[in-house]
């Protein structure tokens, strides 16, 4: 994305609440300074634990909420001063908050939403033709939003945050609820989004495949900071230093196994048909790891099975690292 | 503006008239209410030598029929309803929309309206027919329907004023409930305003909830006096004001403090 504008420039933006009265007054820092630059046509995950600052820092991203502190443009535009000019631009999804009516056919809202964004009919028209061929959702905009499945209906809440046009769309939890075939379909129609219309994803999930599939950058954040901005690309690299270990043994305490095998570059957790070994192989090569094992349950070992670290794992220790 | 208020009022008439169930509640309801208590005040206008402040057995009757149509028509828990929204942030990302809040969902439930008004208006009519005869003036029915629609966005635009409450007190779920008891009394939903002492009158004349029910309501009872309307409009304005300003000043709050 070099060379292409920034759409989001964060610089230091902080945002504290004073709760409780009295004596028991205190300020809890949500976001503690916040620096990012998004450029258009990126797709971004903007991820973190819970508590971590994610939703307070789209809040001020979006125009909903003022900073205690720093600086924010998004299009150029400085959100919380110029909200509804901003809200022309951008679209938001919020995975558990509807847009729709559920009474009525998609349609008719999008009819409402585009008044309310100033649109002409014609113009609606247009872009109905156009959504319904993107998302593969044209017959499903004129049935009641009731009947649909929450899949068809995720995908038609899509085309209502998609109906005015905006560059950039911030989707809150866009697959929570979705079975597995319906996430999937949903994280291939933003990629889709992304590809052939140019608008740039800004995506929170605690869906770690929604991560994998959708980003090409993951912002992580902690305790109201960064502490954590890479491809995902570099993200994958880090699970070949990253191995699982999986161990079955046989006639012996796996708590007692896993005890003995404390070590730089490994962490050991019993299970109940033996241990499982997590292996960072910069510190630790598998050979020693195996080794360790061996030695410490010989003639117990009846498995070995060695896979890559999962992306989830990954992302949890960068949590639970210090900020 | 004039677009959004338009189309989003059409689109809540058309998630009304979706709800067919709710529209055969609504009027059920409003038949076994209107049934009670027109029997109840026929029966205390008997008493009365046939006659309680200038009301007869007919005019008492589609007075009750239409304000109880005023009370059926507009959801009287729409201001907790707004409240809660509120209280619970659910009005959040009304606010990333090129339009005010309160603007949308004004002109959405004044739309909801409707549907609800030719439902309830059917089973009125035919009930005040069956059971006393024609209205004291035709024309005094007629004008009663604008009156209705004044009323009725009236009482949408003060439950939405009450309910921006929230944006500063959380805990307001009992003077929503003062609220109510207030526009049940004080409204001439359940007693005419001619009927209550008089420096009651005077204060429930001087209320905007009289604008709401009693105002059609003395219409279809034969009491023609433009004035009302005059009142009505300029309650609607005053509230639909409060409201746009009470609301602008809650969201500012929100946006700036966020909690």
């Amino acid at each position: 994305m070099e060379g292409t504008s920034p759409v989001i420039v964060a610089d230091g933006l902080q945002r504290a609440f004073t709760v409780g009265r009295g004596q028991r007054k205190e300020t809890i820092e949500a976001v503690r300074h916040l620096d990012l630059e998004v450029r258009a046509g990126e797709r971004l995950a903007f991820i973190g634990p819970n508590g971590a600052g994610k939703s307070t820092s789209i809040k001020m991203l979006t125009g909903i909420l003022h900073p205690t502190g720093g600086h924010a443009l998004v299009l150029g535009l400085v959100p919380w001063h110029e909200r509804r000019t901003l809200s022309r631009r951008i679209g938001t999804l919020f995975g558990q908050r509807s847009l729709l009516w559920s009474e009525l056919a998609a349609v008719e809202t999008y009819r409402m939403l585009g008044a309310i964004y100033g649109l002409g009919h014609a113009h609606v028209t247009r872009r109905l033709d156009e959504l319904g061929e993107l998302l593969d959702a044209a017959s499903l905009f004129h049935q009641p939003v009731r009947t649909l499945s929450l899949g068809q209906r995720m995908r038609c809440e899509l085309a209502a945050c998609l109906l005015h046009e905006p560059s950039l769309v911030f989707l809150d939890e866009p697959t929570i609820g979705l079975d597995l075939l319906a996430k999937q379909r949903f994280r291939e129609l933003l990629v889709t989004l992304n590809t052939e219309l140019g608008t740039t994803v800004f995506l929170t999930s605690h869906d770690v495949a929604d991560i994998e599939y959708v980003a090409d950058r993951a912002v992580i954040v902690n305790d109201g900071r960064v502490i954590r901005d890479a491809s995902v690309a570099a993200l994958r690299a880090e699970l070949l230093t990253n191995k699982r270990v999986r161990v079955g043994l046989a006639g012996v305490d796996p708590a007692v196994v896993a005890a003995a095998l404390t070590g730089p570059g490994r962490a050991t957790t019993p299970t109940s048909t033996g241990i499982d070994l997590a292996v960072d192989t910069d510190v630790c090569t598998i050979e020693t790891a195996l080794t360790a094992v061996f030695a410490a349950a010989p003639g117990a070992v009846v498995d070995v099975a060695i896979d890559d670290a999962p992306l989830e794992d990954v992302i949890a220790s960068i949590y639970r690292s210090p900020t | 503006m004039i677009t959004q208020i338009v189309t989003t009022a059409m689109a809540g008439t058309r998630r009304a008239a979706r709800q067919p169930g709710a529209l055969v509640a609504v009027a059920g309801f409003y038949l076994v209410v209107t049934l009670a208590l027109s029997a109840m005040w026929r029966a205390v206008t008997e008493s009365r030598g046939g006659e309680i402040a200038g009301y007869d057995a007919t005019s008492i009757t589609w007075y009750i029929i239409v304000s109880e149509l005023a009370f059926s028509v507009v959801p009287q828990r729409l201001i907790e309803y707004t409240g809660d929204d509120v209280v619970n942030r659910r009005i959040v990302p009304e606010l990333i929309r090129p339009a005010r809040p309160v603007v949308i969902r004004l002109a959405h439930e004044v739309g909801m309206v409707l549907p609800r008004l030719a439902a309830c208006a059917v089973v009125g009519v035919v009930f005040g027919f069956a059971v006393v005869g024609p209205p004291p003036s035709w024309s005094g029915l007629t004008l009663a329907i604008p009156a209705l629609l004044l009323g009725a966005a009236g009482s949408i635009a003060a439950q939405h004023a009450f309910a921006a409450a929230s944006f500063w007190f959380h805990e307001t779920r009992s003077a929503w409930f003062l609220y109510q008891k207030l526009v049940f009394i004080l409204g001439g939903l359940l007693i005419p305003i001619d009927v209550l002492p008089g420096p009651l009158r005077s204060v429930a004349a001087a209320l905007p909830f009289a604008a709401f029910a009693y105002a059609p309501s003395r219409l279809a009872a034969g009491r023609i006096d433009p004035g009302w309307f005059v009142v009505q409009l300029g309650w609607l304005v005053a509230l639909t004001i409060a409201a746009v300003v009470a609301f602008d000043r809650g969201t500012a709050r929100l946006v700036r403090e966020g909690s």
